[in-house]
């Protein structure tokens, strides 16, 4: 299993390990791994040796290293890499040209010295939560190859879940980070909406795009998202505050109020997920619930405003070549393009009335937490979810608990929680995250109390069973 | 949903429009949750969003 990126920027600084040895050790891993995982879609080596060898000659030169200077990571496939088609997971971008120049985060990462290795799989067009791709497979998940990874960033929390990558990039429209984070076993974070530049990345709903990093620690999280933090006019989104560095303060201040989200969010939580809850709850010293009354509203929001945005978006492709795409995402797509107008504006109407009922909360606690999903990682294949004696279709139900969220924006950090105790044998060695949400830019307090978490043994990536 | 995807510049054979319907009438259930919401008649919509 790969390190930690703190650990392997120590080494490589100490001269104890040189980037080429790490990227070695990285490849071995991928080539006895993947292959019963399908994370990745590409392998980028050469550009890869390239890196490494030079953050070797720095090292050598006795030259400052960067910051995640030898650090290994792989990108969901929807951002640009120079040189390579942008999939994100579609075959009808399959013989578009090749990407001029990385995507900004991409670049900002390189910058930082990290090693690019590859391009990871998805769901078609990241319109899913689970990572079932018609064109390019189904992602297992590390901790049991019968149950999926999540999605739709399902290549990236695999990735990181299995020990190939101790960092991977993702993005999140309404839980595609949460969700295969939670149910991989990974640290993750959805940024708040316009903190992290989306240019060079392949859109979906540009209301909701949002991306963000992976890691198998939470000062790995924190290192990848300061590399990629600061303005882009590029991206209309793209708020322009300049970059606030967490790595550097992830101690958590203490008289911090932390509030539980009950009503709807507990009841689509199922026993392992509110286990995982209450370990988080009792170790934040969180005692009081509250509710997010308009969640319901937001997640059916987001729908409407999601169906709408990615319909739109796909329409030519969608008239001119419908058998490219695959089944369970064209006829969803067509469907969506045909809400009505007055539906859209209501949605984004309710989106301002929840956005405005979470800050009125965020007055009485500094963070939120609940489950990241409604319980672990179903089978491949499973059709349905069972939650509390109520069914609901696996595909949409995994992010019931994450649309409301990124519906309006706010930062969110998922931790790895393991239930244990108290839920079925088959649930036991299998983990349901916990979101730690925040105010509006205030990643540094959700990360912060991640790493508490991580601290006191309650949030904890674990290495793969077999 | 015949008509609006005439509208949209859509052909496509009955099997193709009834599992369009299908996906079309989950969403409508879903926004009825949305369009049944009451919200003061000034609230505006954050098309933009800036949290």
């Amino acid at each position: 299993v790969i390190g930690t990126a703190a650990d392997i920027v120590q080494q490589i600084a100490k001269g104890a390990r040189s980037a080429a040895a790490v990227l070695a050790e990285c490849k071995t891993l991928i080539q006895a791994k993947d292959p019963d995982l399908n994370c990745f879609t590409a392998k980028t080596f050469t550009r890869a040796e390239r890196e490494a060898a030079a953050i070797d000659v720095l090292r050598a030169a006795g030259e400052a290293l960067p910051p995640l200077a030898g650090v290994p990571y792989a990108v969901k496939n929807l951002f640009d890499i120079e040189g390579m088609a942008t999939l994100a997971g579609a075959k009808i971008n399959a013989g578009n040209a090749p990407a001029a120049a990385d995507a900004i985060v991409v670049a900002r990462m390189r910058r930082a010295g990290a090693i690019l290795v590859g391009a990871l799989n998805m769901e078609e067009l990241a319109y899913g939560f689970l990572t079932e791709n018609h064109h390019y497979g189904i992602t297992r998940n590390p901790h049991d190859l019968k149950r999926g990874a999540g999605g739709s960033s399902g290549g990236s929390a695999a990735a990181v879940g299995a020990g190939m990558l101790p960092i991977t990039l993702g993005s999140d429209t309404s839980g595609s980070i949460r969700v295969p984070a939670s149910l991989c076993g990974v640290f993750g974070l959805k940024p708040t909406y316009g903190r992290l530049s989306r240019s060079g990345a392949y859109p979906f709903v540009n209301s909701f795009d949002h991306v963000g990093p992976f890691a198998n620690s939470v000062l790995g999280l924190a290192l990848a998202y300061d590399a990629m933090q600061g303005p882009d006019a590029a991206d209309p989104a793209c708020a322009q505050h300049a970059v606030e560095p967490a790595a550097a303060s992830l101690t958590l201040p203490r008289g911090i109020r932390v509030g539980i989200l009950g009503g709807w969010f507990h009841e689509w939580a199922d026993p392992a997920a509110r286990r995982s809850v209450q370990l988080a709850a009792a170790a934040l010293g969180a005692t009081e619930w509250i509710e997010l009354e308009s969640a319901e509203v937001a997640r059916a929001a987001a729908y409407i405003i999601t169906g709408a945005e990615g319909g739109a978006l796909h329409r030519p492709r969608l008239i001119e070549r419908y058998e490219d795409f695959g089944p369970s995402a064209r006829s969803r797509l067509v469907a969506g393009g045909l809400i009505p107008a007055s539906w859209v504006i209501q949605a984004q109407r309710v989106r301002r009335h929840a956005y405005r009922e979470a800050m009125q909360m965020f007055e009485r606690f500094d963070l939120l937490i609940a489950a990241a999903a409604p319980a672990v990682a179903p089978l491949v294949g499973q059709d349905t979810l069972l939650i509390n004696g109520r069914s609901i279709p696996t595909k949409a139900g995994l992010g019931v608990l994450t649309q409301p969220i990124s519906c309006i924006g706010l930062p969110v950090c998922t931790v790895p929680i393991w239930p244990g105790e108290g839920v079925s044998a088959a649930e036991q060695a299998l983990p349901v995250g916990v979101q730690l949400i925040g105010a509006p830019w205030r990643e540094s307090l959700c990360l912060a109390a991640a790493r508490a978490l991580e601290t006191a043994g309650i949030a904890e990536f674990k290495t793969p069973a077999r | 949903v015949r008509a609006a995807l005439a509208l949209q510049g859509y052909t496509f054979e009955d099997a193709e429009i009834a599992e369009i319907v299908l996906q079309f009438s989950r969403l409508e259930a879903i926004a009825q949750t949305v369009l049944a919401w009451p919200l003061p008649f000034a609230a505006e919509a954050a098309p933009v969003f800036r949290p």
